[in-house]
């Protein structure tokens, strides 16, 4: 029954990949920009709720508090540092190393200030068991299941059915006549970096939740993820969510046949492999 | 008058494209605005819609100079644009397309909310649930047409609205300008290369030709004139 487990611990670490993906890919599709510091809020993300839950902070509360400061970052990145970039005319690459500095400086704040060790969160019933017929799971995976399915549906029910994730898609179709019918694209920027901020601290808690904190932790999540995001199709939320279960199901399972170490391998073959066959991913636009 | 342009000069790094472009507008008047390419309508339409600083001269709406007036001011004042072939959302429905826009520009006692565009163009009614960008280029462009009236459009500037549309679309889409202008106090500058089709509606000519107007004048002035001597 290891096939199982471990096709059922692949789906739940898919879905907070899915999730990464869909973050990550809502604010490349919207900005155009490759916010790599987004690894850097992932991983801060998950950091805050561990203080808070060491000073005594309810969980739940400590992972409200903790997107809430999540989307106050991300949206100090893009309204401070991206757009005033953007205004003196930097280009996409320029952009890219600022953000790549700016996740160091994260990443070298956090191991400063928490060690560089991993740190496991002091919740007890995060890491007890659960049977569910042949398959055991934690209280984590099941949390992590719930939560960033919900997750999913809201991205997918925010940006078809409100307002403003219309706007958000609007501007990411035509940023050109988004600014000559007043959609005010700058202000969509904040925005959407907030709110890919504020829902990548969903999988920033749960993952470090099972296998506790490290400062430089957030690069493979966010470079999965990049592949899900292309694979998927630029702009198809529902693509990059599929994309990232189904690489991280093939990651665990291909344990069977491989070491653990080939997982990364495995996810680059996928790429090649989509790459080859599917250039502009799964579900291109939709 | 609506839209005064006095001795305009706009231009993009050290080239200066347009200079002293001066002319004005009055409420409901349609102006074709010709030249080859490269004259530089669309830069002068960029100046008057504040997407390019002006080097010289001034732009006035409605009595007030713009000056250094942010984009989506003009827009509120009742200025727009129709940009040459990316008026549109492609990846967005028809409907979420006028929803957003309506969203930001219709106000109460717009001069076109969602329901008088859909009664303008009933096409696109029909069309409500298609993602934009898989109509035809004709609709495409009626589409882009709706987007720029929603609101209180005072002076629509549409640029090169024809451009890959079949012969007859274009007569019926300029004769809907025609009729919108003329019952709605609106003014048009249209950006033309299909100069039969935009005279026929114009009550004004201005020919550009190497960022300065040659001519300027009534159509049948223009058209008793050696016209294509201008271009």
């Amino acid at each position: 029954m290891l096939a199982l487990q471990l096709l059922v611990n692949g789906l739940v670490t898919g879905c907070a990949l899915g999730v990464v993906a869909i973050s990550f890919g809502l604010i490349y599709a919207t900005t155009k920009l490759f916010h790599v510091a987004h690894a850097g809020v992932y991983t801060l993300s998950g950091y805050l709720a561990w203080s808070l839950v060491g000073h005594g902070v309810p969980a739940i509360g400590a992972m409200v508090v903790a997107m809430a400061a999540a989307a106050l970052l991300g949206g100090l990145i893009q309204g401070v540092l991206y757009a005033e970039l953007e205004r003196r005319r930097a280009t996409h690459l320029v952009v890219l190393i600022a953000s790549l500095g700016t996740l160091a400086v994260m990443q070298n704040i956090i191991a400063a200030v928490y060690t560089p060790n991993i740190l496991q969160f002091p919740l007890p019933w995060s890491s007890r068991m659960v049977s569910l017929g042949a398959v055991r799971l934690t209280w984590t995976q099941i949390l992590t299941v719930v939560l960033c399915l919900s997750a999913f549906a809201g991205i997918m029910w925010f940006s078809h059915r409100t307002i403003l994730g219309k706007q958000i898609r609007a501007v990411a179709s035509n940023p050109f006549l988004a600014e000559i019918t007043r959609l005010r694209p700058q202000r969509i920027y904040v925005t959407v970096v907030a709110i890919g901020s504020a829902v990548v601290a969903l999988p920033g808690i749960l993952v470090p939740l099972d296998l506790g904190l490290q400062p430089y932790s957030g690069i493979t999540p966010l470079l999965t993820a990049t592949i899900a995001m292309i694979a998927g199709g630029i702009g198809s939320i529902g693509g990059s969510f599929l994309v990232a279960v189904g690489i991280a199901v093939l990651q665990n399972m291909s344990l069977l046949i491989m070491p653990g170490e080939w997982s990364i391998g495995v996810t680059f073959g996928i790429f090649i492999i989509f790459m080859l066959f599917r250039p502009t991913g799964l579900f291109k636009g939709r | 008058m609506v839209l005064r342009l006095s001795g305009v000069a706009a231009g993009y790094g050290p080239k200066t494209v347009v200079s002293d472009v001066s002319f004005t507008l009055e409420p409901g008047q349609i102006l074709a605005f010709l030249g080859h390419n490269g004259a530089g309508k669309t830069t002068t339409l960029k100046s008057i819609m504040g997407l390019l600083p002006l080097r010289s001269g001034s732009v006035a709406f409605d009595g007030q100079v713009l000056g250094r007036m942010s984009v989506a001011d003009r827009i509120a004042m009742g200025l727009r644009l129709l940009p040459e072939g990316r008026g549109i959302f492609p990846d967005l429905t028809v409907e979420e397309n006028i929803d957003v826009v309506a969203a930001r520009n219709v106000e109460a006692g717009a001069m076109f909310g969602i329901a008088d565009v859909y009664k303008l163009f009933p096409v696109m009614d029909e069309r409500r649930a298609t993602r934009a960008g898989s109509m035809s280029g004709g609709q495409q462009q009626m589409l882009a047409m709706s987007l720029a009236m929603l609101g209180t459009p005072r002076c629509l500037m549409l640029d090169e609205p024809s451009i890959g549309l079949a012969p007859n679309l274009v007569e019926r889409m300029f004769e809907q300008v025609h009729d919108v202008c003329k019952s709605h106090a609106m003014t048009a500058v249209l950006v033309e290369q299909n100069v039969a089709a935009a005279m026929k509606i114009a009550d004004r000519v201005i020919i550009m030709n190497n960022g300065a107007i040659v001519f300027d004048g009534l159509p049948d002035e223009a058209r008793a004139s050696d016209f294509w001597s201008y271009f």
